[in-house]
């Protein structure tokens, strides 16, 4: 099975950030569905032309998260993943963040108009629309 | 890999350039036995002195020894043959000590050897001849191995040695040492006289190799795509010394070119200057058309501190590994 993964050469974000954050989204979207069986280390890390090491972290950090199971001898498959949940913790994660970002203007003495402002500023700069 | 010239380089280099990639010297592989290792190997010859050498070549991977031609690849390989004996410091390979004066019948027959240069004294033997020979050698020799890989190679072993191209009688020898299906393999510039198609075949076959189990293979290069295509591992070495052991990919993508634009008020000098103070600067310069051009060995951060500093990227390019491979050499001599 070839993945759907697709690097960028040039781009300074490191090779196994890449392919992580791809993997973990062709998973958490459903498009990777349950007890799907992931090619072999060595396969991926041919298919995508990088090293072995890449693909073994990616692998041993997306089965930490609970993304990915592997079976002795057998290779590597998609876990059980509740989608919503992923989601959800996701959502709250970006809201933990946010309550964060509020909380140091706050100290800092900043107020509402300062603190959407500097939101706004650094959407526009990453472009974001 | 060549040394490049400095060429019209404006600005001085900014020498507080730590190496990130250093993180990535003790390799990953905690627990597991090296496929060979060095420790305080020494060799003094009259012209040529190789080491303190302090080297782990992890088991279960592809590792690269690369550097300018002299910088004693091959006597690492000559040392863990056991054709030449260190003047201080322990060799092992495959958990067994090298060069104790035992008989290492057993420990050679693990390994699979290619030479950097093809034997002379054998050119009168036709290919069926001394693969008949050798094979007495080696109790795990696959005949059938031995026979599919000349066919993928497009050998006619019924040549005499001699009368075989250059590049036939590699693909020969490569044939040859990986038909006992080795558990570790010792590649001197493997492709010396290959042309590109049987490159690629060779690529192949090494990858099929790996497949076949808990396999090592250690080998010497100058070919950059040879690197990029099968090494997990990069072990940089520069005068008799090893100056750093790496993750290729790790390597390859932290160092890049950036090209930054001045920002309303600042000239290129001012940006240049304040480049100084990026994650892993190696050098900057001014490129004209208000631009600055700027070498980092750890991009991603460089990439997240110029975004912090409000510096506009208008460019970026990862740097090749020769390139990046001067820079190291040049740092640490």
């Amino acid at each position: 099975m070839r993945l759907p993964i697709h690097i960028n050469e040039h781009s300074a974000e490191p090779l196994y950030h890449q392919i992580e954050s791809q993997l973990r989204s062709l998973i958490m979207s459903g498009q990777l569905e349950e007890n799907t069986l992931l090619p072999s280390n060595r396969e991926l890390a041919q298919n995508l032309q990088c090293s072995l090491i890449t693909i073994r972290r990616v692998y041993q950090d997306l089965e930490a998260e609970g993304l990915l199971r592997t079976k002795q001898g057998t290779g590597t498959f998609v876990a059980k993943v509740d989608v919503e949940a992923g989601a959800r913790q996701r959502l709250e994660a970006v809201e933990a963040a946010v309550s964060a970002a509020v909380d140091a203007g706050a100290s800092a003495g900043l107020g509402r108009a300062e603190l959407e402002s500097m939101l706004r500023e650094e959407l526009k700069r990453r472009k974001m629309t | 890999m060549t040394n490049r010239s400095e060429g019209n380089r404006v600005s001085t280099a900014v020498q507080n350039a730590k190496v990130t990639a250093d993180r990535g010297t003790q390799p990953d592989v905690v627990g597991s036995v090296p496929a060979a290792s060095f420790s305080g190997v020494l060799l003094n010859r009259s012209r040529f002195r190789l080491g303190p050498l302090d080297l782990e070549l992890p088991a279960g991977y592809v590792t690269a020894i690369v550097g300018p031609n002299g910088c004693g690849k091959s006597s690492t390989f000559r040392l863990l043959l056991d054709q030449a004996r260190p003047d201080a410091g322990e060799i092992m390979m495959l958990g067994e000590a090298v060069g104790k004066g035992t008989d290492d019948t057993e420990l050679k027959r693990r390994i699979g050897y290619v030479p950097e240069e093809d034997d002379k004294l054998d050119g009168r033997l036709r290919g069926t001849a001394k693969a008949d020979f050798v094979r007495q050698w080696y109790p795990g020799w696959d005949r059938n191995e031995f026979e599919r890989m000349l066919r993928q190679f497009e050998v006619d072993p019924s040549l005499r040695l001699g009368k075989m191209s250059k590049g036939m009688r590699r693909k020969y020898e490569l044939a040859l040492a990986m038909a006992h299906g080795p558990e570790l393999l010792l590649l001197d510039e493997p492709s010396s006289g290959l042309d590109p198609l049987a490159w690629r075949t060779m690529v192949d076959e090494l990858h099929r190799y790996m497949d076949g189990g808990s396999r090592t293979i250690v080998m010497a290069t100058h070919i950059i795509d040879e690197v990029k295509r099968l090494a997990d591992y990069i072990a940089i070495m520069d005068s008799g010394r090893i100056i750093g052991m790496y993750e290729k990919d790790e390597l390859l993508g932290s160092w890049h070119t950036f090209y930054l634009s001045s920002p309303e008020g600042a000239s290129p000098g001012d940006v240049a200057s304040a480049a100084a103070a990026m994650p892993g600067i190696v050098r900057v310069e001014e490129a004209g058309g208000g631009t600055c051009r700027v070498v980092t060995s750890r991009a991603w951060e460089a990439e997240q501190w110029c975004r912090q500093q409000g510096y506009l990227i208008s460019g970026q390019k990862a740097l090749e590994l020769d390139d990046i491979l001067d820079d190291l050499i040049r740092q640490k001599r």
